[in-house]
């Protein structure tokens, strides 16, 4: 038998079992965490049992690749919990249709599009990951500000993430230049820069760099140090005085959607009291008012009242000068 | 036509159906080629010309004028070069240690030296930050804190992948030498530095020299090693990288992995014609080497491959073990906890990937094996184009590759389209990332067979079909054997090409991998690897069973 009539048989086969299994059919793309993932699913599930639900999980950078390279014929029905900053790169914004969810009128304005287009009522922050045995193993202070980092005995025991790879690097770049001020901000990130031993590519990196003792400092996401704190790692989380940066999981509906009436069906249920209260054990930032953050976060040192350590973030200014941004980025600290 | 076409011509029957017979050989691999490899690159060029309004070559220039671009250029030769010429010497040295050399316990250096191969990507970058990191055990135990983050760590995790492929390579070209020479040069009184200089050497050098541009071209193209260990130490894969998933940038990152294209071309244009003045195929009626114990010469050899084994394992026992630690390197105390996966679909991706790799496999190795076999009854100047396309899919990044089939098979102005989002396509893309490796050890082994033999069966009256599978087929099994177990064992760890085909319903290992790792779980993304590990070894040795079993029931009926 030749490479093809095998190729050809066993995607008759493949194709067979595609028809087979299309009842009701809804494909979300999302770039939420595993765990979170599966509770929302099951309940979600429950709430729609007509409806097949199938999920996609990549990461932030690699999902926007996919969404991208499929432009020309997508396959996802709605985009689900992805970085904000990302929905809002033109290319994106043209693929999506406005769509009013049940309940979406509660959120603030900033946490919504004008056009209807995303809508955001949850997120995740960034955060320090600072190894405490190394610590204090090299007799280092506890750094509590940006400011602190430039203290020439952290040379070289710095992480953080390339604005120009990861999202997360963007966030904390955008989040300095934003608190301090175009030009203090540039000022900041220049003066870390003797200490910082690499900028890397992914956004976890440093904060799972850091747990395992490799370096003192990861300039990462809270998610991965509240769980690196839960499974024993000698790691303290802190925010940044002045503001740490954060980012928006927004979901929107896609033009191209053929099966629209279990897509926004199941907006709606993002926004439904069931999905809230599962937001309240997974998540650390609700943007829903009233709407407490989840207790395990409150355990790994996140404060109650989240908004005393929140920079104030313009998003739409963030998505706006992302490109300006990263070129300077480049200019003035690429390596 | 060649001169064995025409001695293979008794009558004008056999002439034609021969003819057709090498056509469809050619033909149906090359078919494949173009569907699978050319066309989709196609895409992607077209994606770099593309800006604004229309077609032009904006997005090269603004690539050719930023400092980034030249500075990841540089290093990228640098470390390609770097890495070739380390791979190559150790590779040879472990070739020619296993094929010329006597001594006891090959089989644990054969079976150690293609772990890099079977091991996922984060268990090899793990391996060297748990050993030689900052926090590394080796660091601790000494003292001093080593700096493996830049150009040596990149370089010695290069080296880890490269040389499994520059030991199949080069061993394709030593494992078929004709003890006869040997014997002549002893009797005539040659000293052994001087066989090695003027026999050895010289045969194998088409086989170093391949090895040499596999080297090279997956050096450059890797981002996996460059993202974990490579530090600050950019390079062109990871400017793709920056440029697609960073930036969504497509376009510009298609011109990144156009330019990457042209080393390739270029290192092959001089392989060529440092092999212009190569002779091809040896005398018939060979008699295989036995290589005798020589006491300086076999220690050394051993103990150099040994020593180089041992550095594999310890890299690759480390995330083993440290899968089995409670908190890496906080909690020593030992314990099963992270074998126990519940998320990111658990462990039922691993029986499709099993399915998928032999897929990938069985028709990949056929593929290259008809095309092989094809060539050599080719003229030149058809087959020498054919070659340069079967060498270049290596030098093309996963990530970029991924894409293109994307953009090309989700299209549903093809047929084609029917492929997409199938377990098939995930094998295509397996067999097409990994066919430069398969076809150039083929080739070198190809090198190796008599024209002669080929030629008798053809006057006895063998047709291709005859002449195929009971002279070529034979001669070349050992080839065949292990381009089968490379494109199997890669097939199920890959992730870099694969990572953007995959949908809700169909996932590979390594994905799960990579989603465990993704969401913080790095010691059950070591563990999941160490399951696939023992699968893949599990299923190898089956299959070497097997393999045996057969060898020896043909022997029986042969002597019968």
């Amino acid at each position: 038998m030749t490479t093809f009539t095998k190729i050809t048989t066993a995607s008759m086969i493949a194709l067979g079992l595609g028809a087979a299994a299309s009842a009701d059919e809804l494909t979300l793309y999302t770039a939420l965490e595993e765990e979170e993932i599966a509770a929302y699913i099951e309940a979600a599930q429950k709430a729609m049992p007509d409806t097949e639900i199938n999920v996609l999980r990549l990461s932030t950078g690699k999902l926007g690749a996919r969404i991208l390279a499929e432009a020309g014929n997508p396959q996802a029905d709605v985009i689900w919990g992805w970085a904000v900053s990302a929905m809002m790169d033109p290319q994106i914004l043209e693929m999506l249709e406005p769509y009013e969810a049940k309940g979406v009128d509660v959120l603030p304005a900033k946490f919504r599009a004008d056009d209807g287009k995303w809508f955001a009522p949850i997120g995740y922050m960034g955060a320090f990951c600072v190894n405490t045995a190394r610590l204090e193993e090299k007799g280092l202070p506890m750094p509590k500000s940006w400011k602190d980092l430039e203290n020439p005995a952290f040379k070289d025991e710095i992480l953080m993430p390339d604005p120009n790879s990861s999202g997360t690097g963007y966030l904390h770049v955008n989040a300095v230049l934003q608190s301090m001020g175009e030009e203090a901000g540039w000022a900041q990130l220049e003066a870390i820069d003797p200490n910082m031993a690499q900028y890397t590519s992914s956004g976890s990196k440093p904060c799972k760099s850091a747990r395992v003792g490799e370096y003192t400092v990861g300039v990462s996401v809270a998610l991965t140090a509240m769980q690196s704190i839960s499974e024993g790692y000698p790691l303290a989380m802190v925010f940044p005085e002045g503001g740490v940066g954060y980012e928006l999981e927004a979901s929107g509906l896609m033009a191209s959607s053929d099966n629209k009436d279990a897509a926004k069906a199941f907006l709606d249920w993002t926004m439904s009291d069931e999905a809230i209260g599962l937001y309240q054990q997974y998540k650390s930032l609700i943007t829903i008012p009233g709407v407490d953050a989840s207790e395990a976060a409150e355990k790994a040192g996140l404060p109650a009242d989240i908004s005393t350590v929140l920079a104030d973030i313009d998003f739409v200014e963030a998505a706006q000068n992302q490109t300006a941004v990263k070129a300077t980025w480049k200019e003035k600290l690429g390596r | 036509m060649s001169t064995t076409e025409q001695a293979v011509a008794p009558s004008r029957k056999q002439f034609d159906s021969d003819r057709l017979l090498t056509l469809a050989c050619v033909g149906l691999p090359l078919l494949g080629l173009v569907l699978f490899f050319l066309y989709p690159m196609l895409i992607v060029f077209l994606r770099s010309v593309t800006v604004d309004d229309g077609y032009g070559l904006g997005n090269y220039t603004q690539v050719l004028g930023s400092v980034g671009f030249w500075r990841a250029t540089w290093h990228s030769l640098v470390m390609g070069g770097a890495t070739t010429l380390l791979s190559v010497f150790l590779g040879f040295i472990i070739a020619h240690g296993l094929y010329r050399c006597a001594f006891p316990g090959k089989w644990i250096i054969r079976a150690v030296i293609v772990l890099p191969l079977l091991a996922p990507s984060l268990v090899q970058a793990l391996g060297l930050i748990f050993l030689l990191g900052r926090n590394g055990v080796i660091s601790r135990a000494l003292g001093v804190e080593i700096e493996i983050y830049g150009f040596w760590g990149l370089l010695i995790a290069n080296t880890l992948y490269a040389l499994p492929q520059a030991v199949m390579i080069i061993g394709a070209a030593l494992v078929l030498l004709d003890a006869r020479i040997y014997e002549a040069a002893d009797v005539m009184g040659a000293s052994p530095a001087r066989q090695f200089r003027d026999l050895t050497l010289p045969a194998a050098r088409f086989g170093i020299l391949n090895a040499a541009f596999v080297c090279f071209t997956i050096t450059i193209t890797d981002f996996g090693n460059a993202a974990v260990i490579g530090g600050d130490y950019s390079v062109l894969a990871t400017e793709i990288y920056s440029q697609v998933v960073g930036q969504r940038n497509f376009n510009m990152g298609a011109v990144v992995g156009i330019m990457l294209l042209l080393p390739t071309v270029i290192s092959y244009a001089i392989e060529r014609q440092a092999m212009k003045r190569q002779r091809s195929g040896q005398a018939t009626g060979q008699v295989p080497f036995r290589p005798h114990f020589a006491p300086l010469r076999d220690t050394l050899m051993a103990s150099l491959a040994l020593l180089i084994c041992a550095g594999i394992v310890a890299v690759i026992g480390i995330v083993v073990y440290a899968s089995f630690v409670t908190l890496w390197p906080y909690n020593m105390a030992l314990s099963t906890k992270h074998y126990d996966i519940t998320l990111a679909g658990g462990y039922s991706s691993l029986r499709m990937t099993i399915v998928i790799s032999v897929m990938a496999a069985t028709g990949g190795t056929l593929a290259v094996f008809l095309l092989g076999l094809g060539l050599r009854r080719l003229p030149g100047t058809v087959a020498q184009p054919i070659q340069l396309l079967a060498a270049m899919p290596a030098a093309v990044p996963g990530m970029v590759l991924g894409l293109a089939y994307i953009l090309t098979f989700n299209s549903t102005a093809t047929p084609l389209y029917l492929l997409y989002g199938t377990a098939t396509l995930i094998a295509i893309i397996n067999f097409y990332h990994y066919h430069t490796q398969s076809f150039l050890t083929l080739m070198t082994g190809f090198r190796q067979l008599p024209q002669a033999l080929e030629e008798a069966a053809g006057s006895l009256g063998a047709g291709l079909r005859r002449t195929a599978t009971d002279i070529v087929a034979p001669f070349i099994a050992p080839m065949l054997v292990s381009v089968f177990f490379f494109l199997f064992m890669r097939s199920m760890v890959t992730l870099s090409a694969v990572v953007f085909l995959t949908t809700p319903d169909l996932s590979v290992a390594a994905v799960t991998i990579m989603r465990l790792d993704d969401a913080g779980l790095t010691s059950q993304a070591a563990a999941f690897s160490t399951c696939v590990m023992a699968v893949v070894c599990a299923a190898l040795l089956g299959m070497k069973a097997t393999l045996a079993l057969i060898g020896r029931r043909n022997r029986t009926k042969g002597t019968a």
